[in-house]
């Protein structure tokens, strides 16, 4: 499917989360890792890159965004056509996991359930003794709204990889499922349903 | 005083710029010195009179002919001449597309584009409408060019491109909205079309779009641009008198974190300021992409000089807020209308391209909604700055003169210079008020002083103890008498 014309098919990625929180960070560690993809010379902002999946690939096309708090209100333009988000909280930091509700509200109003594949992400694992949102909490919130869900350390480059094989997994799964239902000529469109049985926890 | 001259060197009296219709409005010289809606009115009775001409024509041809049909029928040949003009006329439209198709395409149609063009070169063009621009000729000459290369599927896409313009010209009278989805939706066939008819490449499909893209939108960019049916010329002046309101806000407010002072950093702001103004000059919606590309490739340059490492989201966004209020790019919020409705969709929505356009979104949404709690100052300095009361660069000199010329930052260090000398004098002032004052109540409370004393001693002569002198009083007069001539009393 996505190789049958060449070119892997390209996805949206939004990362979104308050100042501070390592989003630029998760992004520019996940790019950095992989020695075949080009660095950005001048900007670490815009990013793609290309998932090997195995039996597939996808290309992931990561938009930075702005987190400071006086730059929310206009975030939502980011939001267009996009495929995937990654919600980026700082598990030493309530207040950012607050935040990353916050968005999460957003990004639901922005889009029918289950038209964008959302992670969420506490990171910094490394600054886990000041930790003050437990691993329990973050997994909580996530099932209760379906979300995928894992931590990590941009800094140890712990579990960052992970992160945006699982999301390019299920955004490959995603567009299975909807071939394979127009396939089936299934005119009872239920695309927009939200993903099935609960979040897959994939940090344990 | 040279500045004053020169200013009056440009001096264009007020009425040289407004309408030419006296409508009170201001006119363009695009415009032939009218304002855009009389211009429209008056365009409008051009065409209309040309085509009653058109009309005028056809009826004294056909009347002509019949005449002509009337008297005798060997006038067969010149007859038939006048007709074919009429005719030549009507089709010409539709004759000079098709030949020129052809002409490109295939060689063995020689003979019938021959005579479609020497019936051209006859056809007089009076017609306003028909002036094409230097422009629109030579990216339609690329374009078929271009085209050549793919053959078949090139030949596929000339004619569809044709009757897509064709049918455009029909739509002039749509809402932009309409316009702009039968754009969207000509962009999404064509594409269909290669891609399941020509099997051709994805790549090479992005290519073709890109040059067909670049073609139509050349075409329709003066009917499509700003139209008067929108209110965009009206948000454009808003955000244009907005950033002008907004002139005093610094980097350090949007915190920035780019440092002017380092003057590759500085000729990389101006540059990327360049860049974003000149998107207005673009005709196609791409080209205008290409320069915020550009923009913010010079916003992360300038970015990375100053903080020595690549930039994030988090910095990119304030610092093209910055350039965008320092900039005040012309025409903003048309050129992103423009670009929203007639861009091709997958180009905005993903792509390098896309984030940046996005980025310049938001940057303009900020602007609009920015208030005193965005630039972290009270509601009061806010409201001042806005007047234009107070300017807080007058505090900040240092940080306001990179961008100044020589002549704007000796003019701050002398305003400068001028204040610290008042206050100086006013602190001496006060000091001189100060020491007359102490001066004066010193000899108030002298005076006081004596005052007491005196009158808790009063002076009081007593008269003279007579007893006491009687003791010699045969010597009174001894007194005056010099030293040696005293007389010596000796007790014993």
């Amino acid at each position: 499917m996505a190789q049958a014309d060449g070119a892997p098919q390209p996805f949206k990625l939004v990362l979104l989360g308050s100042g501070n929180v390592g989003k630029s960070s998760l992004a520019l560690r996940y790019v950095k890792n992989d020695f075949k993809s080009i660095l950005p010379t001048v900007g670490c902002a815009f990013f793609t890159k290309v998932v090997d999946l195995g039996a597939a690939s996808l290309k992931l096309e990561i938009w930075d965004t702005a987190g400071q708090e006086k730059y929310h209100s206009i975030c939502h333009l980011y939001f267009r056509g996009a495929n995937a988000a990654l919600l980026v909280y700082d598990i030493t930091s309530k207040d950012s996991f607050l935040k990353a509700q916050q968005w999460l509200a957003d990004l639901e109003r922005e889009f029918p359930p289950g038209e964008v594949v959302v992670m969420l992400v506490g990171n910094k694992t490394d600054l886990s003794e000041e930790r003050e949102v437990t691993f329990e909490e973050g997994e909580q919130f996530a099932q209760s709204h379906s979300l995928l869900f894992m931590e990590t350390s941009a800094m140890l480059d712990h579990r960052v990889t992970e992160v945006f094989s699982a999301l390019a997994r299920e955004l490959l799964q995603r567009v299975e499922r909807k071939e394979r239902q127009a396939q089936r000529g299934d005119a009872r469109l239920t695309l927009n349903q939200g993903p099935r049985g609960p979040a897959k926890c994939c940090a344990h | 005083m040279s500045l004053k001259s020169e200013r009056r060197g440009i001096h264009v009296d007020q009425s040289e710029l407004l309408c030419k219709k006296g409508c009170g409005y201001y006119g363009n010289p695009a415009w032939h010195g009218f304002c855009s809606k009389c211009w429209r009115e008056e365009y409008h009775k051009a065409r209309q009179k040309q085509i009653q001409e058109d009309w005028e024509l056809a009826e004294r041809l056909q009347r002509e002919e019949e005449e002509a049909f009337a008297s005798s029928q060997n006038t067969q040949g010149a007859q038939s001449l006048t007709f074919s003009k009429f005719e030549e006329k009507k089709t010409n439209e539709k004759t000079r597309k098709v030949t020129t198709v052809k002409k490109f395409f295939s060689a063995s149609s020689r003979v019938g584009s021959k005579k479609a063009e020497i019936q051209e070169a006859k056809a007089p063009s009076p017609s306003i409408n028909r002036q094409t621009s230097i422009e629109t000729d030579r990216v339609s000459k690329e374009f078929i060019e271009f085209l050549k290369t793919f053959h078949k599927t090139g030949q596929e896409v000339y004619k569809q491109t044709k009757l897509f313009l064709e049918a455009m010209h029909y739509k002039r009278d749509l809402s932009i909205e309409e316009q702009s989805e039968c754009t969207q939706d000509f962009y999404q066939n064509v594409t269909e079309r290669m891609q399941t008819r020509g099997k051709v490449a994805p790549e090479r499909v992005e290519k073709i779009m890109d040059q067909v893209e670049k073609y139509i939108m050349t075409r329709l960019y003066k009917y499509v641009f700003c139209p008067e049916t929108t209110d965009d010329e009206k948000k454009d002046l808003a955000i244009q008198k907005r950033i002008r309101a907004l002139h005093w806000v610094t980097p350090q407010m949007l915190f920035v974190p780019v440092n002017e002072e380092i003057p590759e950093v500085s000729d990389m702001v101006v540059k990327a300021i360049t860049d974003i103004i000149e998107m207005d000059s673009k005709r196609v919606p791409r080209d205008k992409l290409a320069c915020i590309t550009k923009c913010s490739k010079h916003i992360f340059n300038a970015i990375k000089i100053t903080k020595n490492e690549p930039a994030s989201a988090d910095d990119f966004l304030p610092t093209l807020i910055y350039i965008v209020l320092k900039g005040n790019p012309p025409r903003l919020q048309s050129n992103i209308q423009y670009i929203t409705r007639f861009c091709n969709p997958s180009r905005l929505m993903t792509g390098e391209d896309g984030y940046y356009f996005t980025n310049l979104c938001c940057a303009v949404a900020f602007i609009e909604k920015l208030d005193a709690q965005s630039l972290n100052l009270s509601q009061e300095d806010f409201d001042r700055y806005m007047s234009g009361q107070t300017s807080p660069r007058k505090q900040e000199s240092e940080s306001w003169s990179p961008d100044a010329c020589l002549g704007v930052k000796q003019m701050y260090k002398n305003l400068d210079l001028l204040s610290q000398l008042n206050e100086r004098q006013e602190r001496i002032m006060n000091e001189a008020k100060k020491l007359e004052k102490d001066l004066i109540d010193w000899t108030d409370g002298i005076a006081k002083k004596v005052q007491d004393i005196v009158e808790k001693c009063p002076l009081e002569i007593k008269p003279p103890n007579q007893s006491l002198a009687a003791i010699d009083s045969e010597n009174v007069e001894n007194d005056k008498l010099p030293p040696p001539l005293q007389p010596q009393v000796y007790a014993g």
